[in-house]
């Protein structure tokens, strides 16, 4: 009996070192995986334990930070924003009960000290690495003439380096205090006008006429024309047996084309679209960026893709069938964010070369030590540098003696576009302004739009992107940090 | 250096540890070094020293390494329980005294285990009737139907009690048939076989097993149950087949009733599939599975962890008693979790040793049933922690909360020494040429 009893013994052995192997799955392999789930109590108790980095804008101000405080002689922090609802879609919010948004979610890992090969030898040793800082690109003082300008209506402004892609303001109205996150979110979320919602990124809107720039970009680098190539405008262009009419049913008569982009002229426009057809505005539009989502560090959640929309789902740009016409003139299911626009701007003014938004610049642990850097990168181009620079002088023309006019700045040259898009109702305009300054010598690149709004593009957006520019370049870029 | 003393050299290291537990988790509590509940500590050290006197006294030749590994079972088990909540604790060292008691008594009164084969069928009997009154009139706690109301709101768990009384029986009913079952008569389906009516006790255990999974709605009892049946069929008989026919026929019934009863069906998907509901059916085990990943490697230590919500419930269900694995593996991190299953191998190697060097069938088939449901029993727990097995009501052997479970341990804990002792005495009087008694 004695072989039966020792074999009974090794199979039970053998069963716990099965026991021990399966053990070693959950508290060693599958861990971190379990760590990371949302519902993961343990994970949420920690964050509390964890100092977590600061995010501190280009102009040196802490937007977010962690405070210590004592509990049954255990050390905790909280997150505090001294800057209380400032750019706070874009700093977003990390809490245990209601998630993580905005650069609080996309730099977590650096925040929170889990990055890098030191991550699973902390594990190992069960310690907790400080956070690291991030230093944004945003610089709060054009943040907050944005944020002011905007205030009380709902909108967005996006203001970006053309030459670097570097996102100086991002604007989304209503906002909401981050600080409230913590103490009363329900309060926020009840909030009429979504305030959590960063509508400079995940807004979508008809672009209305500041799509134009597009056209006029597609039409110049077809060959066919050139900003003086001329019109005869008859206050209607029929397609498919449906009239386009110009805004307010103007009639223009002999124009050219740098007066069909300065007074909005929708039918010439149209004709242009019509002729270039479905493949030509789409391949522009391809350039430009549309219909893919834009690499901003963001969470890809909170960044929505501009495009043509058909029943909430996204079309690509170049259908054979489409209405080529009212594309041209930012109609036909057109749906755009304002940080896509600000980047066409950003791409005429940057010589037809349109570069990656970023916000954050670099990532630096408190003993100074750089993690991560972001350096300015292109995209892609949208036209040459010469069919860019015609574009941008018709601009410059629409700001001094077009629909933009309000945009303009005393002793600079500013290019722009308005766009008013139109839903039906008179008191509910979209009003936009696209547009850049100095028009020689670019610095900042802005898209401005204002909801809801009996205005226009002209009367309401056009002042804010002037006001915004005008700040973004009174600061100039921060001293000590040269630009690119 | 006799065993005794060998023994109390290891008692010592065995009950520190359990009061150097005690007094990490009060100081974790209160976040200051802290002696923590030394009465309690004191206490149950107490009742060890008692049980190593009384062997001294009355089975000086038994093994010398059982009571120290119980010891830091026990230890481990209370400082566990101290930090999910004190009190647990002190109930505990009750249960622990009580242990020690029955364990002193039949150290005393019972020194030589074999007059327990004269009464094989009377114990046998009474097991099956514990079983059937369980059944019968069982309270269902988190959803098992395992225990026995009694008075002034205390429960007893008879299937424990009920347990050891079937281990002695099937020793002495198949010390009794090995013979038969051994020899085949018969080949059916290119398998040898004994005559039917030897496989008789198989099929009526195959069934038994099978009923209590859906009465007592527990799917570890009966495993447990029926596993240590296979065990010892297999130690008397020295054939693999028994256990290959019987875990077949275990499985394929426990697939019918999974598919055939939904209830259960509910519990194996929860089982498979806990991240599919984790805040209904999968609730505990994603929490524990939470509790696990939390401890990684070496575990914050003894108190350290955030099993407890600062309300003071538990976040995994049952945490005390099914769960309590978690906890360790928690607090004390992969190593420590992996050293709590090392004292469970050791225990076997003994408890086996002890089969291997017992001098007749009874003893040994004895020794090794004891130990085989030990061994099988905090393995099913365990494997049910990590997920191996589905969820179960067993407890895990010295170390959960509970009166029923910690009395019986120690009970059978004192049987194995006895046998121990016995064998040993024996092969001492036989080198001094004196007849064995």
């Amino acid at each position: 009996m004695n072989r039966s009893i020792r074999a009974l013994y090794l199979t039970l052995a053998a069963g716990f070192a099965v026991l021990v192997l399966m053990l070693g799955y959950w508290q060693v392999i599958a861990a971190g995986e379990l760590d990371e789930r949302a519902d993961n109590p343990y994970t949420l108790e920690k964050q509390r334990l964890v100092d977590r980095g600061r995010i501190i804008s280009a102009d040196k101000v802490i937007l977010a930070e962690s405070v210590v405080y004592r509990e049954k002689g255990q050390k905790y922090y909280r997150r505090y924003y001294p800057q209380g609802a400032l750019a706070a879609q874009v700093v977003g919010y990390a809490t245990a009960r209601e998630g993580s948004t905005g650069l609080e979610q996309q730099y977590n890992r650096y925040l929170a000290g889990s990055y890098g090969t030191g991550a699973i030898l902390d594990r190992l040793r069960d310690e907790t690495k400080d956070g690291a800082d991030i230093r944004l690109t945003l610089d709060t003082r054009v943040q907050k003439t944005a944020e002011a300008l905007i205030s009380g209506r709902k909108g967005a402004v996006v203001a970006i380096e053309p030459k670097t892609g570097k996102v100086l303001a991002v604007a989304s109205s209503p906002g909401f205090d981050l600080n409230q996150v913590a103490s009363d979110f329900a309060s926020i979320r009840k909030e009429s006008g979504a305030p959590l919602l960063n509508r400079a990124t995940g807004g979508l809107y008809p672009p209305g006429s500041t799509f134009k720039v597009v056209t006029a970009t597609a039409a110049l680098g077809s060959g066919t024309w050139s900003p003086s190539s001329t019109f005869d405008d008859k206050g209607v262009y029929v397609v498919d047996g449906k009239p386009i009419y110009n805004s307010g049913k103007a009639k223009y008569g002999l124009h050219n084309l740098t007066d069909a982009l300065t007074f909005s002229i929708n039918t010439t426009f149209a004709q242009i679209g019509d002729r270039l057809g479905g493949r030509t505005m789409g391949r522009e539009m391809t350039r430009f960026g549309f219909a893919r989502p834009v690499e901003i560090d963001l969470p890809a959640g909170e960044v929505a893709v501009s495009g043509r929309y058909r029943d909430g789902k996204l079309l690509p740009n170049e259908q054979r069938d489409s209405d080529s016409a009212r594309i041209a003139i930012g109609q036909e299911n057109l749906q755009v964010t304002p940080l896509q626009m600000a980047m066409v701007a950003g791409a005429i003014a940057n010589s037809g070369r349109m570069m990656r938004p970023y916000l954050v610049r670099r990532v630096i642990t408190r003993d100074g030590v750089v993690v991560k850097q972001q350096r300015p990168q292109e995209v892609g181009s949208v036209s040459s540098a010469y069919i860019a620079s015609e574009v941008g002088r018709m601009m410059g023309s629409v700001v001094s003696e077009g629909t933009g006019t309000e945009a303009g700045l005393a002793g600079l040259s500013v290019a722009g576009k308005t766009g008013t898009a139109e839903t039906g109702d008179p008191e509910r305009n979209q009003a936009w302004f696209i547009g850049y300054a100095p028009a020689d010598d670019p610095k900042v690149a802005v898209a401005v739009v204002i909801e809801d709004t009996s205005g226009t593009g002209g009367t309401e957006a056009a002042p804010v992107a002037g006001e915004v520019m005008r700040t973004a370049l009174s600061v100039g870029p921060v001293q000590g940090e040269p630009s690119a | 250096m006799s065993l005794r003393t060998r023994e109390l050299g290891f008692l010592v290291p065995a009950l520190l540890l359990g009061m150097l537990g005690l007094a990490a988790g009060a100081s974790a509590r209160a976040d200051e070094l802290q002696a923590g509940p030394w009465q309690t500590a004191l206490g149950v050290a107490m009742v060890f020293v008692v049980m190593h006197a009384v062997l001294r006294m009355r089975a000086p030749l038994s093994d010398p390494y059982l009571v120290p590994i119980m010891a830091a079972l026990t230890g481990i088990g209370l400082a566990m329980l101290y930090r999910i909540d004190p009190g647990l604790a002190g109930d505990q060292a009750i249960w622990v005294t009580l242990g020690g008691i029955v364990f002193c008594a039949v150290i005393v009164f019972m020194p030589d285990h074999r007059v327990l084969e004269r009464y094989r069928y009377i114990i046998g009997l009474t097991a099956v009737m514990l079983l059937v009154f369980t059944m019968a009139f069982g309270t269902e706690v988190n959803g098992s139907r395992l225990w026995i109301e009694i008075g002034g709101g205390q429960r007893v768990q008879l299937g424990e009690l009920a347990k050891v009384l079937m281990v002695i029986f099937l020793a002495g009913y198949l010390r009794e048939k090995r013979e038969v079952l051994a020899i085949p008569t018969q080949r059916r389906l290119g398998m040898n076989l004994p005559a039917p009516r030897h496989l008789a006790p198989i099929l009526v255990f195959w069934g038994a097993a099978l009923a209590a999974v859906v009465v007592l709605n527990d799917f570890g009892t009966a495993l447990l149950f029926f596993g240590v049946f296979l065990a010892m069929l297999y130690l008397a008989t020295g054939r693999a087949l028994y256990v290959g026919l019987g875990i077949t026929l275990f499985a394929a019934g426990s697939l019918f009733i999974w598919a055939a009863v939904p209830r259960i069906g509910a519990r194996v998907d929860s089982w498979l599939h806990p991240f599919t509901d984790p805040q209904g059916g999968g609730y505990q085990m994603v929490q524990s599975l939470y509790a696990l990943a939390d401890g990684g490697v070496v575990g914050p230590g003894f108190g350290r962890a955030l099993l407890v919500t600062e309300g003071g419930t538990p976040r995994i269900p049952a945490l005390e008693t099914d769960f309590i694995f978690s906890a360790v593996s928690n607090d004390l991190g992969y190593v420590g979790a992996i050293g709590v299953m090392l004292l469970y191998v050791l225990l076997m190697a003994r408890g086996f040793a002890i089969a291997t060097a017992a001098r007749d069938g009874f003893s040994k088939l004895l020794a090794g049933g004891l130990t085989a449901v030990v061994g099988l029993q905090a393995f099913i727990i365990i494997g049910g922690v990590v997920r191996l097995v589905p969820l179960t009501g067993v407890t895990l052997p010295f170390m959960s909360y509970g009166g029923s479970s910690v009395v019986v341990n120690f009970g059978i804990a004192a049987l194995l020494l006895v046998i121990s002792n016995r064998s040993r005495q024996g092969l001492v009087e036989a080198v001094r040429g004196v007849p064995a008694t």
